[in-house]
């Protein structure tokens, strides 16, 4: 089988690119091919002019580039194209993982023994040894043998929400441990420069994404990438909100751009005729009891600076020392993450059944090729129908993510001390409950159960329902369900951050606002209820 | 290309008229008498599939039924032609065809097209949106020509809105010629009654613009200044004593189901439904929108 198991040489990418992008280029004017590059010398000259001093090896090969490109721009067309045509070979080379399914066996073999000394590991040989089993630990659920029956004949688009950078690792070794291929992703060039972690993630399937290269050029290049790849049925991973979630709450509006680059390569594979061109979107939600960089997230999505980082950089990731301690204590205990592969779905959006055929609202097969072939069958690329398509897909991942959503005690426990500070104080906004002061923030423990007791019911219709997962705790014979969930949020809370969400003091509860709303964020969309307040 | 219409109505003839004018073959699907004038066919289903382009032209209270019995599939184009929202749930009519069916590409069309002039072959003007250029295209291909000047949009919300409000602003302008309240007030009705629709469809993802094209103040414009149109008359028969009106509710109540979820406040709408409920007299509520507070435009 060709594609991820069969990884093709960089050079071969690179032609594919430049062929790509040369396909591009003919579809412009003269105006159009210099406008093109001139944005791409004019992006890259101004972040590497911000930047300098801080120069990443891969920022040295490109001010070269650019530079050489910028000659090019004073030139006839047929020098423009290719500069180009370079600047795409460059990034080809940059992106193109080293992925094999040797080297994947391998670094999932060791995976289970090295996790937690991946994340601060700074050589890879550092890798192995260590105690730590995520098998024990990680709940994997949803219909995994669905989705390796559907993977022998469809490619496979998996698109989870993003809470942290430990996501990538944690969902590679979530589809190795339930016998799914491998996927591969696109990361951020950042995390690339701890060595141990580049080891793992070009193993596990990472092909690499510089986020500070905003021009079209290379934003043509990385989807050129994504489309070939899956068209070489390479199953692929893409976060569709672009970027971990600031505020812990779950995605509402997805990025559509990588999102739509399977709907291209489906059609491509159509016209081509390929034997497998099907390709199925498989929606995953990823839930942690404690996420390691929440208290970074939280001040960013509350301060105005923050709003426009899309890197960060200087977030507990960064810091070897809270890795360390994050992965002691928090993934080592039990249900303290949960990894759910939601129902297949075309690229519409649409339902699919156990072998893939997508399906009407009653139930009937339908001819999904429609939506992008003309009457005699003939596949009709239409780029602005196509990002309308991917709109529908979006709106249908969000549904599912609400669906697939597993609510864990310290999510709920925090929604419900999030909502009680709102009540109490209907009249300030978010920025203003977050700075009160500590006696106007305690909540009285037989407050919280009642609450708790509220949203457990509600909770219990919906899953009933299959509106919602959970992952409660089951009380001990002398406890209440609220009693054994709050007693559960405030174990895991004293695990890891400096200042936990909730504490214990006597009968009131200590509350910290900032992680409390990050973490009952991610409950913001439910609409729950807390019921009457005192 | 083959242009199907389901609605088999004086709009649904219309249409046909200027699918034929604009030199294509217009079919009608119909359900009970077949429609005289045109070719037609009571297999909505095989109707939808032979066709390039399907209009519907139904009651909006008939969407969903025709739907359901057409069963248009992933491969197929409708233009919904019936102005207004789904009266029992306040749901756009594209909604409905996309809850239905597994046919995304959607779009409708409004402006100042009236049934009667357009068979009449009277000039007008259509505006044919949807978020896909290619079905706006098809739409403005199927009907534009030498009577009817099609014009294209990707505000497929604010053409839908538009649609819906014109009807029931024709309302107050049917009302308050019976009572003779002027010309000024027809002014009043078209600006004042169409910005509150443009507050509610840009809270809606709509284009504010939309509602002061041919979907809104030309339809509105037309509608208003016809005494034939079913919303101006309503509203000449509640001027006239009428205690309620239930089609003139059913329309204000599925806007204003709207209004609420986007939480947004439509006084001469609120008003309108007041009265075709029977809950105020005409003059109360007139003089209850005369003495609100004073404010900016």
């Amino acid at each position: 089988m060709a594609g991820i198991y069969d990884p093709i040489p960089t050079r071969e990418v690179a032609e594919r690119l430049r062929g790509a992008a040369q396909d591009r280029l003919d579809e412009f004017d003269d105006d159009a091919v210099y406008a093109y590059l001139a944005d791409a010398v004019y992006q890259e000259r101004s972040r590497l002019e911000r930047s300098r001093g801080r120069w990443m090896d891969e920022d040295k090969i490109a001010h070269q580039a650019i530079e050489r490109a910028a000659v090019a721009t004073r030139r006839a067309r047929r020098d423009q194209e290719r500069a180009i045509l370079e600047l795409v070979d460059g990034y080809a080379h940059e992106i193109h993982n080293r992925f094999s399914h040797r080297t994947h066996r391998f670094a999932t073999k060791i995976l289970p023994g090295a996790l937690t000394r991946l994340l601060t590991a700074a050589q890879p040989m550092d890798l192995l040894g260590g105690g730590f089993d995520p098998a024990s630990r990680m709940s994997v659920q949803g219909d995994v043998p669905l989705l390796k029956e559907l993977a022998k004949t469809h490619t496979l688009v998996l698109a989870p929400t993003h809470v942290s950078n430990l996501d990538s690792p944690m969902i590679g070794y979530a589809g190795f441990a339930a016998g799914l291929p491998p996927f591969i992703y696109g990361a951020g060039l950042n995390l690339f420069t701890n060595p141990a972690m580049s080891f793992f993630m070009s193993r596990l399937g990472a092909y690499t994404v510089d986020r500070r290269k905003k021009h079209g050029l290379y934003k043509h290049t990385l989807k050129d990438y994504s489309v070939d790849s899956i068209g070489r049925r390479c199953h692929s991973l893409f976060f569709p909100g672009g970027t971990r979630s600031r505020s812990g709450r779950i995605e509402s509006r997805l990025k559509k751009g990588l999102l739509g680059t399977a709907i291209q390569a489906w059609q491509q594979g159509l016209a081509a005729g390929r034997p497998h061109p099907e390709v199925l979107v498989v929606p995953c939600t990823l839930s942690f009891s404690l996420v390691l960089e929440a208290e970074t997230l939280i001040e960013d999505s509350l301060s105005e600076e923050g709003k426009s980082r899309y890197i960060i950089s200087d977030d507990e990731f960064s810091e070897p020392r809270v890795v360390a301690s994050f992965a002691s204590r928090v993934l080592n205990l039990d249900a303290s993450m949960f990894v759910r592969f939601g129902r297949p779905m075309d690229l519409v959006g649409n339902p699919v059944d156990d072998d893939g055929h997508s399906l009407d609202q009653a139930g009937q097969h339908i001819d999904r090729r429609g939506y992008v072939a003309d009457s005699s069958g003939r596949v009709v690329f239409d780029e602005q129908r196509d990002r309308v398509y991917t709109e529908h897909l979006a709106d249908a991942l969000v549904g599912a993510y609400h669906r697939d959503q597993v609510v864990v005690s310290t999510h709920l426990v925090s929604y419900a001390a999030w909502k009680i500070l709102e009540a109490r104080h209907p009249r300030l906004d978010t920025f203003q409950r977050v700075l009160l002061s500590p006696d106007q923030r305690q909540i009285e423990n037989s407050e919280m159960l009642q609450a708790l007791g509220h949203l457990l019911e509600q909770l219990d219709e919906r899953a009933a329902r299959g509106e919602i997962q959970l992952a409660l705790p089951t009380p001990a014979q002398s406890q209440t369900r609220a009693h054994a969930v709050l007693d559960e949020a405030l174990d895991r809370f004293s695990q890891f951050h400096a200042r936990p969400g909730l504490e214990r003091r006597g009968r009131w509860l200590a509350t910290e606002p900032k992680l409390v709303l990050y973490y009952g964020n991610r409950l913001a969309h439910s609409g729950l209820q807390i019921g009457t307040h005192p | 290309m083959n242009v199907g219409i389901i609605g088999s109505g004086n709009w649904g003839k219309a249409l046909a008229t200027l699918a034929a004018e604009a030199g294509h073959q217009p079919r009608m699907g119909y359900r009970g008498r077949p429609p005289g004038g045109f070719p037609g066919t009571p297999n909505l289903p095989a109707l939808v599939r032979e066709s390039d382009l399907v209009l519907i032209a139904t009651a909006p209270s008939g969407v969903r039924g025709t739907i359901q019995a057409s069963r248009p599939g992933p491969g197929d184009v409708l233009v919904i032609a019936s102005r207004g929202l789904e009266p029992e749930t306040g749901l756009w009519l594209s909604h409905v065809v996309t809850a239905e069916s597994r046919c995304l590409r959607v779009g409708a069309i409004a402006g100042p097209a009236l049934a009667a002039e357009v068979m009449r072959r009277r000039p007008s003007a259509l505006v044919a949106a949807s978020r896909f250029d290619a079905v706006a295209d098809l739409t403005q291909d199927a009907l534009h020509s030498s009577i009817c000047r099609v014009y294209t949009s990707n505000d497929l919300r604010g053409v839908e809105l538009a649609g819906a409000m014109v009807d029931v602003l024709a309302v107050a302008v049917g009302a308050a010629d019976a009572l003779n309240l002027g010309l000024g007030v027809h002014g009043v009705v078209v600006t004042r009654g169409l910005a509150e629709a443009a507050r509610l469809g840009e809270a809606l993802g709509a284009n504010a613009t939309t509602f002061a094209g041919l979907a809104g103040v030309g339809d509105l414009v037309a509608s208003s200044s016809h005494s034939d149109h079913p919303g101006y008359q309503a509203g000449q028969a509640l001027a006239r004593g009428s205690s309620r009106s239930d089609y003139v509710l059913q329309k204000a109540q599925a806007v204003l189901t709207m209004a609420r979820k986007a939480q947004v406040e439509l006084p001469l709408t609120e008003a309108i439904a007041a009265i075709a409920a029977g809950k105020v007299k005409l003059r109360l509520a007139l003089d209850a929108l005369m003495r609100r507070d004073a404010t900016a435009e």
